[in-house]
């Protein structure tokens, strides 16, 4: 679950803010409807995410692929069945124009952006820092921070449980079965044992908060403290630079004629 | 003296169950004072546990009722489970945790931690390290460092040392007698060898849960040998006494014709890394055989390698046919997982049983014989009708036995099949297993009870660092041992 990286300045902005700011974003995007703004505003993010994630070119170029496979497929049925005025290609049903490929570039590019936004945040945001911070700065619950953390915990040993299981099907000939039958067998076989072991768990690990003095008291210490500093600034200084930018380039210098 | 955890006339039981679990209970516990709680299992003494801290009812829900309850100021409780008692990722975090419920500063934590690691004896690089890292008895040595953060006069123990191995074991109640000294320490335990030297009182429960002795700790020992015995409990000599009214005997089989496994030059691969070697070794028809290591030694892995769960290389033959030619494994060879409930596939009982034999596509007739004699063997035929997961665990672990061997396999191999059972239990299992011996069947087992390969086992596989390092036969009835060293 956890890899490796290097910290960056990215790393160090305040994740409340950082969420905040990021589906702020999103929502934006949402209402760019100009094709060279929103390629701006994309190419924008994606420098974010190649250079200051901190982790190495290899392991973002692999966790780009399936991100291009989206921009490419999104893109691509917009622009073979979009409609439009303008006939640039056409053969069968595929009936390519220039309206439909300027909109079908814009949806690409927006699934694009909120692909790397996504991963940029999450590449650069612990899990355990995010809910600090939003105990401190959102004042979410410490019940919901704390059972949430503690859930993340599960995954690992369910993986595991898993692996487990499917030996246990094995032994007992359970491969042997063929048809629908056996398929709703299967998924009851694996399904059932790994819901009670979750359940029994998360059961245990509560009594075990509890036991441990948790209470959903709001006036507890914190470990790791957040706060704001001269790079939350920065952060949120990016993003309207980014923007304001991104409208005035696009329409001084457009990449692309419309 | 002052008592410091009271509960008088305690009554209560669990909803769906027919009678109460305690009725009208009174137990009292003094300062300073070490006491364990002993019994069957399923008795209630973990539920007291909960209720003597106040877990039960103020954090797990059971209706109860009682004349005088009073729970201790501050108290500290460690269970078994070493995976399922954290909710943080890193040690440090686990810790600051309790410090945080305890409103402790910020600035003060830091040096807390590192106090209480120190109190623990858990030398970590750092003290942000990852707890998925950690072995079993370094989890639970971080339990008790996160126990000891909250201060407390009262610490209760529920099976602390339930899930780890004998080194393991003994280590965590060498560091519970030097942390426990000034403190009340209140017991549930069901390996009592290393506990006695610690505690002054027995507090003796039976079926029923009622307190039949509560007292000095020699007193019980000795004057309710009987009751402990006829519970299953482990008490000290047990197994002595065992070995003295049933004399095991262990003889050999003859070991020539085809061995029924072969292997040379075979090693087992987890995630593209050898994780255990074998120079070679022959197994033949009517052997017990015992792996014996450390934790993390690759016992289980040499058990996984051979039922092949794992990617596998060199030579590995069944019965004379290459392992990659042999149609079904599972025809020849079962395996017993060590968490039963993993292996449950049916709504109840006696379909868990049937199971194998209906794949199998048995006739009506042989599975009605074959199931009933089964339940019967291992006493399960009141519950034929429950669903599996409403089994007690020592149950459960009867029924992944018999539904593995509804039909008879040559082989068997078993993932610690005596873990957590009491002694009544343990004993049963394993006449069962000599039985299948003598008939020819190859039993192989992954276990840390010296007991059993002392008494049982005809052959003894010792694994270290991912090798299995020697080969030695063992009996009983000509008192030979030879020993086949293989490697270093």
């Amino acid at each position: 679950m956890i890899v490796s990286s290097a910290e960056t300045w990215l790393h160090k902005v305040n994740p409340s803010l950082k969420l905040v700011a990021l589906i702020v974003l999103c929502i934006v995007a949402l209402f760019i409807h100009d094709l060279n703004y929103m390629m701006n505003v994309t190419l924008g993010v994606l420098l974010l995410f190649l250079c200051f994630t901190g982790h190495s070119i290899k392991h973002i170029l692999l966790l780009s692929i399936p991100f291009c496979f989206i921009f490419i497929s999104t893109s691509l049925t917009m622009i073979l069945f979009g409609k439009g005025e303008t006939l640039w290609f056409e053969w069968g049903l595929i009936s390519i124009t220039e309206e439909s490929f300027m909109r079908g570039l814009l949806v690409g590019f927006r699934a694009l952006l909120f692909a790397a936004l996504g991963l940029t945040f999450s590449l650069t945001t612990r899990p355990v820092n995010l809910f600090y911070s939003l105990m401190q700065q959102v004042k979410l619950k410490p019940k919901y921070a704390y059972s949430f953390m503690a859930a993340l915990r599960l995954i690992p040993i369910m993986m595991e449980e898993f692996q487990t299981i499917r030996n246990a099907m094995k032994v007992r000939g359970f491969e042997k079965g063929k048809g629908i039958r056996s398929v709703y067998f299967k998924m009851k076989a694996y399904s059932i044992p790994l819901l009670s072991g979750s359940i029994r768990r998360a059961h245990r690990i509560a009594v075990a908060m509890e036991a441990k003095r948790f209470s959903d008291t709001r006036d507890r210490t914190y470990y790791y403290e957040f706060g704001f500093s001269k790079k939350d600034h920065g952060f949120i200084l990016y993003f309207i630079i980014l923007l304001l930018a991104g409208f005035y380039l696009s329409i001084q210098f457009p990449l692309l004629p419309i | 003296m002052e008592r410091i955890v009271h509960v008088e006339k305690l009554r209560m039981k669990f909803p769906g169950d027919e009678s109460l679990l305690f009725k009208d209970l009174s137990v009292s516990f003094d300062r300073g004072e070490k006491v364990l709680l002993l019994g069957p299992s399923g008795c209630g003494k973990s539920t007291l546990l909960q209720v003597l801290s106040g877990l039960i009812p103020n954090s797990i829900e059971v209706p109860m009722k009682a004349e005088e309850l009073k729970w201790p100021t501050s108290w500290g409780y460690v269970f078994q489970d070493p995976d399922s008692q954290f909710c943080m990722p890193f040690a440090d975090e686990e810790i600051a945790f309790v410090l945080e419920n305890l409103s402790v500063p910020k600035q003060e934590m830091k040096e807390r931690i590192q106090h209480h690691l120190r109190q623990v004896g858990l030398n970590l690089k750092t003290i942000h390290t990852s707890i998925d890292t950690l072995s079993g008895g370094m989890k639970q040595r971080l339990a008790i460092a996160s126990v000891l953060a909250l201060e407390p006069e009262v610490i209760f123990l529920d099976e602390p040392t339930a899930m780890l191995d004998p080194e393991g074991t003994k280590e965590i109640w060498d560091l519970l007698k030097g942390i426990g000294r000034d403190k009340t320490v209140i017991i549930v335990e069901h390996k009592i060898d290393h506990v006695l030297e610690f505690i002054d009182r027995i507090v003796l429960f039976n079926d029923d849960g009622q307190i039949i002795a509560d007292g000095p700790k020699d007193t019980i020992l000795s004057l309710y040998k009987n009751e402990m015995k006829e519970h299953g409990i482990w008490f000290p000599g047990v197994w002595d006494e065992y070995i003295h009214d049933n004399k095991p005997i262990r003889e050999h089989q003859s070991s020539d014709g085809v061995p029924l496994m072969q292997v040379q030059g075979f090693s087992g691969f987890r995630k593209k890394e050898e994780k255990i070697k074998v120079e070679e070794l022959q197994v033949h028809s009517g052997e017990w055989i015992v792996i014996r290591g450390e934790n993390g030694a690759g016992k289980s892995t040499l058990l996984h390698a051979l039922m092949q769960f794992i990617k596998t290389n060199g030579t590995y033959e069944l019965m004379g046919t290459p392992i990659k030619r042999v149609k079904n494994l599972t025809d020849h060879m079962t395996f017993v997982f060590q968490n039963p409930e993993f292996q449950f596939v049916a709504n109840s009982v006696y379909e868990e049983i049937a199971y194998s034999l209906r794949i199998d596509k048995r006739t009506q007739q042989e599975i009605g014989e074959r199931v009933h004699s089964l339940l019967e063997v291992f006493r399960l035929e009141a519950h034929q009708d429950k669903h599996p997961f409403q089994l007690s665990m020592g149950q459960k672990r009867r029924l992944s036995v018999a539904a593995s061997i509804v039909i008879e396999k040559k082989i068997i191999l078993l993932d610690e099949p005596t873990f957590g059972q009491d002694s009544k239990n343990t004993f049963a299992l394993l006449e069962w297993f000599e039985e299948y011996r003598r008939r020819g069947i190859t039993v192989i087992m992954v276990t840390h009870d010296d007991h059993i390969s002392n008494n049982f086992a005809t052959r003894i596989w010792t694994v270290k660092d991912g090798d299995v390092i020697s080969d030695e036969k063992v009996s009983t009835q000509s008192g030979f041992v030879e020993t086949k060293v293989l490697s270093f």
